[in-house]
């Protein structure tokens, strides 16, 4: 049997996060609001209305072109997309085409395996988005709330080569989106959706086969299923020595299966022309320079350079990096700390993601600041409050926000390292519990773990674990 | 003189002065329009009457509610010593291709005939700010597409008021009927190709379509998006001056709109020409018409009346001081209606699209079948002849097996076309003329319905128009003269952009000298009905 490779392009469409929409000055974002009522004439279409560009939508599209590497345009067109829709009020989606934005570009995926990918950008272009249609038996509902909020347009190259490198593009995009700002990226409310383009092609060959697009494979998980069943019929197929078409399909995430929306014979002529009520888009080297001032340090570059100048594993850089506030905190901390950068990314990682997962906030939401938490490490790294104490700490200062130190003179927390008090403690434990001391005599020297949380629990943690540990030993043994 | 003849500048000196009140104002002009009007356009108006034929039928709506709310804001202004503004007590007409807030706004279709519109255009609602008062929509070519108002979905259509079995032109042919038969003082009116000076010149009377970019679109219901231009309508300079004083400037709602400062026309307007260039070109002279058969072109000479009225012009021009510059080479004129006939119905089709019956509009009574069907019935019964005309050719040039072909192709004429005024106008040129001297038209006013039709020669009534909408630089026609048979000839002024100021200043001078002429002592007949 002959081994296949499959061949993966991905078309997103981006919603950006700005405050009004690309041509008018409704709010962008309806999520909350009931249908058609964040209109106007303008993103309605009515007759004699004309478009005004919102300069936010370019700018934002000029940090995501730059983002993924691609080149911006000095000047740029929008033109218009001929069609008729009835959740397309004008007829025509005004959108770019043969000058867009920027040009070129690429995103590299570093995949679990460990080989990194690199995908092409084949076109990134901004586009007002259409309506909504909602079939109600034999009614079709047509919500316009959603006409004219902004979009970027984003194709790749074929270049994706499985189920999971297609699933790993969008985890990485959507990472990216919310990292520079531009996206809410969030899949379930449509700022991210994607089509996927699919063929097969016995591996090693270099020639592209006829392709089948899916429609609206809007979940990671939904881009992995529907790739990796379209993928299994084409070979199927080719095995049963039929042709492959270049269907449209469609994948009904709930019932796991693709359906076929049409046959694709003939392209549709949208016939482009330039939009004539907009003007060419000039980007000026100082617009430019002044937009892009504000791209931040992007999350691969920034993975990279955790794992090379605090030592992290991959692991915990690619975590840390997983969102922009987390990484800002962690570094902020490390700084604050001066300290093994390894130890403040174990307490991140293992304690302060805990906190942030349970109760849904960003780590710029935490009122344990980067500089508190290195508090709590010097306290520790200092003996001055055990392990325990430290990250019981966290809870504390994130409640009341008060400074670690404070809490530990207020609450009395410090660790007492008096060898007298803790030697009254143990033998206190030792006179109340003859059978434990007895077996651990008798060779259970496991109990050891027992006897020391008797002492910390009687001196509510604030003894020092390796001193007890050393005086219950002594006394034990000498007895 | 009645009120209603006065001109709207003296209208508005009169309200100012409380030697007349708005409301007087607005009283003439409706008794006018009662005398001299007739039914108004509307939809399957069944067959024409004697009467009808009597009558210049320039409204579609009468506003006179609006109208007389504003005369008597006007008025109350005036009365408590506020600014009633520069149009104050000015009687207006919009052709109904502008929305205007609460009134229908039908574009003269059937598709529109029950729309009304929720927002107001901005040039409208300049005026109004203004203190103009707004009578009503005047008919106009279904969407524009035309120049006689003859396909107007809306009938009677207009007469014009000079003899009324001949056409008003167009496409503001409504415009141009109502300030002519004095019903109103201004009109606005839209150019594509010519349908504001076209009309005017057809009509006697003054009519300007400023540079691409001057007034604002927004409200303007679009046919070619970067050739439509609103602009004035009146009957005299002044009187353009004033309405374009109001209307221009950059606007917010259209991207298109320019930011270059408005200049104060009316100030300018006594400089007189001395010192002007004012170029002639022989490609002005003629017409090149295409075979039907063949496509070949042979030239005509425009009407020795029509010469003759520009070259009096010149004269006349030459003697207050202007340089007369002859033979200024205009070799791309010849294609502007070729090139005009792809793109503007490129965007024509495309502007068309809304129009499906979903939204707002006319919607099929007959029940679809589907979704397309639903479509198809929709814009084949809303639709008139000329839209399906535009719609199927501009779907033709824009395919993208044809569009290198013809629409591509006909951009390039269009930046020949272009190149050939920026030489003119060339302040380092070879022939440097600060305005170009034309007629307007190459026939008077024809008779209704003798070329109605015939739309390839319909559109070549537009040839010596046209150019100035391919390369955006403003155009006035002016009333130069009457023919033998007693209709209007215009002759036509262009020149660079945003030079408004320089056309109106010429024109200007012209009137005064021509003032006494016996031609301009002369009524249109509905003056006498
Ligand atoms: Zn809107």
């Amino acid at each position: 049997m002959t081994d296949y490779e499959i061949v993966i392009g991905l078309e997103t469409h981006i919603q950006l996060n700005t405050t009004t929409k690309i041509f008018c000055s409704c709010k962008a974002d309806s999520w909350f609001d009931p249908p058609n009522t964040n209109i106007c004439p303008v993103c309605t279409g009515l007759p004699g209305v004309l478009p005004v560009l919102n300069q936010a939508v370019v700018e934002k599209g000029m940090l995501l072109a730059a983002a993924m590497h691609a080149e911006i345009q000095p000047v740029s067109y929008f033109d218009r997309k001929n069609y008729f829709y009835p959740d397309l009020p004008k007829g025509f989606q005004i959108s770019q085409y043969d000058r867009s934005l920027a040009r070129g570009g690429y995103l590299d995926l570093p995949m679990p395996s460990g080989y990194v990918r690199r995908v092409s950008i084949h076109k990134l272009h901004m586009e007002e988005d259409a309506g909504k249609t909602k079939n109600a038996g034999r009614e079709r509902l047509i919500d316009f709330n959603r006409c004219g909020v902004p979009l970027v347009e984003m194709v790749t190259g074929p270049d994706l080569r499985s189920a999971d490198e297609a699933a790993q593009y969008l985890i990485r995009l959507r990472q990216l989106l919310r990292w520079i700002g531009v996206s809410e990226a969030d899949m379930e409310k449509g700022h991210l959706r994607c089509d996927a383009n699919v063929s097969i092609r016995p591996r090693g060959a270099d020639y592209l086969n006829p392709k089948t697009e899916i429609k609206n494979v809007n979940s990671i998980e939904a881009v992995r299923d529907a790739i990796e069943h379209e993928a299994a019929r084409q070979i199927r197929e080719v095995e049963a020595g039929n042709r492959i078409e270049a269907w449209t399909l469609e994948w009904d995430e709930d019932a796991g299966v693709l359906r076929k929306m049409r046959s694709k014979e003939t392209e549709a002529d949208y016939r482009y022309f330039r939009e004539p009520d907009l003007l060419s888009l000039p980007i000026t080297d100082e617009w430019k320079e002044r937009v892009l001032a504000g791209l931040p340090e992007l999350p691969l570059e920034r993975r990279a350079r955790f794992m090379q100048a605090y030592g992290l594993p991959e692991y915990d850089a690619d975590i840390l990096t997983g969102e922009r506030n987390l990484s800002d905190y962690f570094e902020a901390a490390v700084q604050a700390y001066g300290g093994d950068p390894k130890r403040v990314s174990n307490w991140l990682m293992n304690d302060l993601l805990r906190m942030l997962n349970d109760t849904g906030r960003t780590a710029d939401q935490l009122k344990v600041t980067p500089q508190y938490l290195a508090e709590i490490l010097k306290l520790v790294d200092a003996n001055t409050v055990n392990t325990s104490t430290g990250k019981a700490l966290l809870a504390k200062v994130d409640q009341s926000g008060k400074a670690p130190r404070a809490i530990v003179e207020e609450e009395g927390l410090a660790q007492v390292s008096d060898d007298s008090a803790i030697r009254a403690v143990v033998q206190e434990v030792l006179n109340e519990s003859p059978k434990e001391v007895e077996s651990y005599r008798a060779g259970k020297v496991t109990l050891m773990g027992w006897f020391v949380g008797q002492v910390m629990k009687k001196m509510r943690g604030k003894a020092d674990p390796s001193l007890a540990r050393g005086i219950l030993e002594e006394l034990l043994g000498g007895g | 003189m009645e009120l209603c003849d006065l001109s709207a500048y003296e209208i508005a000196q009169h309200v100012r002065s409380q030697k007349a009140t708005a409301v007087q104002v607005l009283e003439s002009c409706l008794e006018r329009i009662q005398k001299v009007d007739g039914r108004p356009g509307a939809l399957d108006a069944g067959e024409l009457t004697a009467e009808d034929r009597l009558r210049v039928h320039a409204f579609i709506t009468l506003t006179e509610e609006r109208a007389r709310a504003q005369a008597e804001e006007v008025d109350r202004k005036v009365a408590a010593g506020e600014d009633p503004g520069l149009l104050a007590g000015v009687p207006v007409s919009i052709k109904d291709i502008f929305c205007v807030q609460g009134t229908p706004s039908t574009a003269a279709s059937r598709i529109l005939a029950n729309f009304v519109s929720p927002y107001t255009a901005t040039s409208v609602a300049r005026m109004e700010e203004q203190g103009a008062l707004v009578l009503g929509k005047v008919n106009l070519d279904e969407f524009t597409y035309g120049s006689s108002n003859e396909s107007s979905a809306f009938q009677p259509c207009p007469r014009n008021p000079w003899n009324l079995n001949h056409v008003v032109g167009g496409s503001s042919g409504g415009s141009a009927a109502s300030v002519a038969a004095g019903e109103v003082a201004l009109s606005l009116g839209t150019d594509t190709a010519g349908s504001i000076r076209q009309p005017a010149a057809f009509c006697g009377v003054v009519g300007l379509k400023p540079t691409y970019g001057r007034v604002s679109r927004y409200g303007l219901i679009a046919f070619g998006s970067s050739l439509d231009c609103p602009g004035p309508m009146a009957r005299d300079v002044t009187d353009a001056a004033m309405m374009l004083q109001t209307i221009a400037g950059p606007d917010p709602k259209d991207a298109t709109s320019a930011t270059v400062p408005v200049p104060d026309y009316i100030e300018a307007l006594e400089e007189g020409v001395q010192g002007l260039r004012i170029g002639l070109s022989p490609d002005y002279f003629r017409i090149a018409i295409p075979d039907a058969r063949t496509g070949k072109y042979h030239t005509e000479p425009v009407p020795a009346e029509f010469e003759q009225a520009v070259l009096r012009a010149a004269q006349v021009l030459a003697e207050m001081g202007a340089e007369i510059i002859e033979d200024v080479p205009m070799p791309n004129a010849r294609y502007g209606i070729p090139a005009y006939f792809v793109i503007s119905r490129v965007e024509a089709a495309s502007n068309l699209h809304r129009f499906d019956g979903v939204k707002y509009g006319y919607r099929t009574q007959r029940t679809p079948a589907d979704l397309r069907d639903l479509y198809r019935k929709t814009r084949a019964e809303g639709f008139g002849l000329q839209p399906k005309l535009r719609i199927l050719m501009g779907m033709y040039v824009s395919a993208a097996q044809y569009s290198e072909q013809y629409y591509q192709r006909a951009l390039r004429v269009r930046t020949l076309i272009r190149r050939d005024f920026d030489q003119a106008f060339d302040p380092d040129g070879a022939v440097y003329v600060d305005a170009l001297l034309t007629p307007t038209t190459p026939t008077p006013a024809f008779p209704l319905e003798a070329v109605y039709g015939d739309s390839v020669m319909m559109q070549y009534a537009d040839q010596l128009t046209v150019p100035a909408n391919h390369a955006g630089i403003p155009g006035v026609s002016l009333p130069g003269g009457l023919t033998a048979e007693g209709l209007p000839i215009g002759i036509q002024l262009l020149g660079p952009d945003f030079r408004e100021d320089t056309l109106l200043r010429i024109g200007r001078a012209y009137e005064v000298a021509t003032q006494d002429d016996p031609w301009r002592q002369e009524e249109p007949q509905s003056a006498h009905l």
